[in-house]
């Protein structure tokens, strides 16, 4: 069959796609989602099919998680007779609210390298008989897609499940379309948000200061914004149960909320609003179109300040440096770094973890999450006492450093297993002994490098002063000797150089990890504190935990003990599972 | 003494070098010619210890390279063809990063960056981040990083990548230094005439194997030809001169 039409629209198209400004937009639109840089680095490179997955899996699953909430069947055998289902979404609303502006925020900082045209595009590109005006303009429309790509994409499972859910039980199909449309409203616009005041906020500190000082700052503002979004989502879970009781005007501090503009924004669509979530929906418009504005400007000022500037900035950035080692690194590298494996491969994996940006993302990310929940601690802890002495020896104020502990190290192998320029880990492969490589003590030498100062230094101060002396030396002592026995364990058959080796694959026993580093974290960070509040009442049942260190420090000796010859080999690449393997028994 | 016995590398079942051998002795440089997909690289990834051959083995001084790695590599100094540094690492850090795994002592080691990186022309720009570093000063990172240890073993492949010409010059007259001191040199090139000028003898590959080994003035005498004519005679059966007049007229056509 020819449907002429359909063939002059797919000729058309094929044209139009062929044409050097939509081959432009092609490009830019390529290099945000694979990555653009100065430096020929080689991350996590996904295709966009698995990225645009994976985005749209937290929405989608949530959504399914809540069928047993709002079930009519479940209602009724818990013998809820006047379910309101719109008071009930309320707090689930405002999740995805959150959800919907942390995706997208991750997204904005982890790909901000990329959306800009950088020295790369100038060099190949300028060249060419192309007006800059097109490059200006075909990186706007990619960037534009990008965002309603990405917009689309987070919510669009939890647009269509989340409204099914809550609606299962309504009658009339209108309900279910106002809910809907009023949740993807919400969301959308909440998406579009982020990114915009993101963009702006990078975008601006791009254009307004010098490009080394920006080069500098670029990192940390990130980190900042990652810490953000990662508290914003630890809180997503209280703060709407603390929404609904505010007062006709809300404190101040609930306006610098984006998030709750948003859900303020929804509930006046519906007509449900309270006089506060009405104030507050009142800025999610102007809001949206104030980012856009600045979006735009800013765009434009970064496009002219640095794209068009790239020939004049020097390639190679003036930087200060020492050749010569500083007294206490020298005695630190005779001390404690005893062959030159260990000295040569910890300052790399420090001056990875400080300079590669998907490290700092990531334990940025960590970081956060460690300190939204030292937080909660805390502000439970002084809750519930009222005198500092008592306020220091709680559970809940002793978890602090245990909970700051066990993000750090977890955090830290984690990040040993994000590769860095996987192409130039050829001088490793050359220079380490495979059979003798010291990784795994290298290794707990970094990660205890980054607990024991500030365990020493501070926490034992701290709770010493506090607390009393004696609960301080043994508080401190405590959460030191955990740490190790935990990095005794996190690093059990370790047998990489920190970044040099891929990334491992999925295995089945990974669910397994993640559920035995959940329950890790309560016996570490939970039920530890809680014997140790406890034990401080009469020191000398601290001595119960000697037995219990005895334990966990045995079982990974062991096991360690066990381990063939093969399994302790140095790699450079994971392999994956075989489904059939060959023992070699003639060997 | 490196030896290289029969050395064959499979990749699935394709052939990447099959039954190289060659002798290089101390003072000897010895040129690696081969067109692209010759087996140079597999060649030179074997005698590093990079790669494991499919059969044959690498002998130094009489010992199979394989028995033990760590004590081959110490003596070996080692240019890829590409030059992969880490980005965020400055030229120093990076220089210092080889020089501790290689177990040099300190106060060497510093002294040593900081004459070569003069030497080298690279001492402004010492505290840069690689990533802002040129091809041609990345490529004279790696030379310093190949050199800085004092190795008996030299292994390059494509050295002068991006090099401007003063480094490229000192280079080559280094490269023949190098061989007069008694260092066992391997050097890998598309460039014929550096070849000729800077080695010794010369290996040349074609399809994995070993199609020609002498010195490079028997290797020309034997057809009586420059060596980038038997290059030419002996790999490809190409008409360069009819094939660059074909390019001209598939330009200039309408």
């Amino acid at each position: 069959m020819n449907f002429p039409l359909a063939t002059s629209i797919t000729h058309r198209w094929e044209s139009f796609r062929q044409r050097p400004f939509a081959r432009l937009v092609r490009l830019f639109a390529a290099r945000i989602f694979h990555g653009g840089g100065d430096d020929d680095s080689e991350g996590l490179d996904l295709s966009i099919g698995l990225v645009l997955t994976l985005l749209a899996l937290p929405g989608g699953f949530v959504s399914v998680l809540l069928f047993e909430k709002y079930g009519s069947l479940l209602q009724w055998m818990r013998g809820v007779a006047d379910f309101n289902p719109l008071a009930a979404a309320l707090p689930d609303e405002y999740f995805f609210m959150v959800l919907s502006m942390v995706v997208t925020g991750a997204v904005a900082v982890w790909r901000w390298d990329s959306i800009f045209p950088d020295r790369r595009d100038y060099f190949n590109l300028v060249p060419l008989p192309i007006p800059t005006r097109s490059i200006f303009f075909a990186n706007l429309i990619a960037m534009l897609y990008l965002v309603a790509l990405l917009a689309i994409d987070v919510n669009a499972a939890s647009s269509v499940l989340f409204p099914l859910v809550v609606c299962a039980s309504q009658e009339h199909i209108a309900f279910f379309v106002r809910f809907a449309a009023v949740h993807a409203t919400c969301v959308l616009t909440a998406s579009i948000f982020t990114f915009f005041a993101v963009f702006s906020l990078l975008g601006f500190s791009m254009a307004v200061l010098p490009n080394s000082v920006f080069k500098t700052l670029s990192p940390y503002l990130r980190a900042l914004l990652v810490i953000f979004f990662v508290a914003l989502l630890c809180t997503s879970f209280a703060l709407p149960n603390f929404l609904q009781r505010l007062p006709a005007t809300p404190p101040w501090w609930t306006r610098l909320l984006p998030s709750t503009w948003f859900l303020g924004l929804g509930q006046v669509l519906r007509g449900e609003a309270s006089p506060a979530l009405a104030a507050l929906g009142a800025f999610a418009l102007p809001a949206l179109a104030s980012v856009i504005v600045i979006a735009s400007g800013v765009y434009g000022l970064s496009y002219r300040r640095y794209f068009t500037r790239v020939p004049e900035m020097t390639e190679i950035a003036a930087s200060r440096g020492s050749s010569r080692q500083s007294f206490f690194v020298s005695l630190f590298d005779r001390v404690v770094l005893r062959t030159p494996m260990q000295r040569g491969c910890f300052h790399f994996v420090w001056k990875t973890l400080l300079r590669s940006e998907s490290h700092r993302l990531i334990l940025s990310a960590v970081a956060g999450l460690g300190l939204v929940l030292a937080c909660q601690a805390l502000m439970s802890a002084f809750a519930s006492h009222s005198a500092a002495a008592k306020v220091a020896v709680s559970a809940d104020a002793l978890s602090v450093p245990f909970i700051l502990a066990f993000c750090i190290i977890v955090g830290l192998r984690l990040g040993f297993e994000m590769p860095v320029e996987m192409r130039s880990n050829w001088i490793f492969r050359l220079l380490l002994d495979e059979e003798n490589h010291e990784c795994e003590a290298m290794a707990c030498r970094v990660m205890l490098v980054s607990i024991l100062p500030w365990v020493f230094l501070v926490v034992l101060p701290v709770y010493a002063y506090a607390g009393g002396f004696l609960p301080g030396i043994l508080h401190a002592a405590l959460v030191a000797a955990w740490s190790v026995l935990l990095i005794n364990a996190i690093l059990l058959r370790f047998r990489k150089l920190p970044f040099t080796c891929s990334f491992p694959p999925f295995r089945q026993h990974s669910i397994v990890t993640l559920l035995a580093g959940v329950m890790a974290f309560f016996l570490f960070a939970v039920v530890t504190p809680e014997i140790e509040s406890s034990a401080l009442a009469n020191p000398i049942w601290m001595a119960v935990f000697i037995p219990i260190a005895a334990v966990a420090w045995y079982i990974p000796h062991r096991i360690r003990r066990e381990t063939m010859d093969h399994e302790r080999i140095l790699i450079f690449e994971e392999a994956p599972t075989r489904a059939v393997e060959v023992l070699q028994l003639g060997d | 003494m490196l030896e290289a016995l029969h050395l064959t590398k499979r990749y699935a079942s394709l052939p990447a070098a099959q039954d190289v051998c060659f002798t290089l002795r101390p003072g000897q440089v010895l040129g690696c010619l081969g067109p692209n997909g010759s087996g140079k690289s597999t060649t030179v990834k074997m005698l590093t210890g990079l790669l494991e051959p499919t059969r044959g083995e690498v002998l130094f001084n009489g010992q199979n390279i394989r028995d033990n790695l760590s004590a081959y590599r110490k003596r070996l100094g080692y240019v890829p063809e590409e030059a992969h540094l880490y980005p965020y690492l400055t030229g120093w850090e990076y220089l210092e990063l080889i020089g501790t795994l290689r177990g040099m002592p300190r106060p060497e080691l510093e002294n040593k960056i900081d004459s070569l990186l003069s030497l080298f022309s690279l001492q402004a720009h010492r505290h840069a981040g690689v990533g802002s570093y040129s091809k041609g000063m990345r490529q004279r990172i790696l030379l310093i990083a190949a050199l800085m240890d004092n190795p008996d073993i030299f292994i390059f492949d494509e050295p002068l990548s991006g090099l401007d010409v003063t480094s490229a010059l000192i280079f080559k007259n280094l490269v023949q230094v190098l061989g007069q001191q008694g260092k066992l040199v391997f050097y890998c090139s598309h460039v014929l005439e550096v070849v000729e000028k800077v080695c010794s003898d010369v290996l040349i590959l074609r399809k994995g194997v070993v199609i020609a080994q002498d010195s490079v003035a028997n290797i020309g005498q034997i057809l009586g030809q420059s060596l980038e004519n038997t290059f030419l005679h002996l790999v490809d059966d190409v008409d360069t001169v009819s094939v660059a007049r074909d390019i001209q007229s598939v330009i200039s056509a309408a």
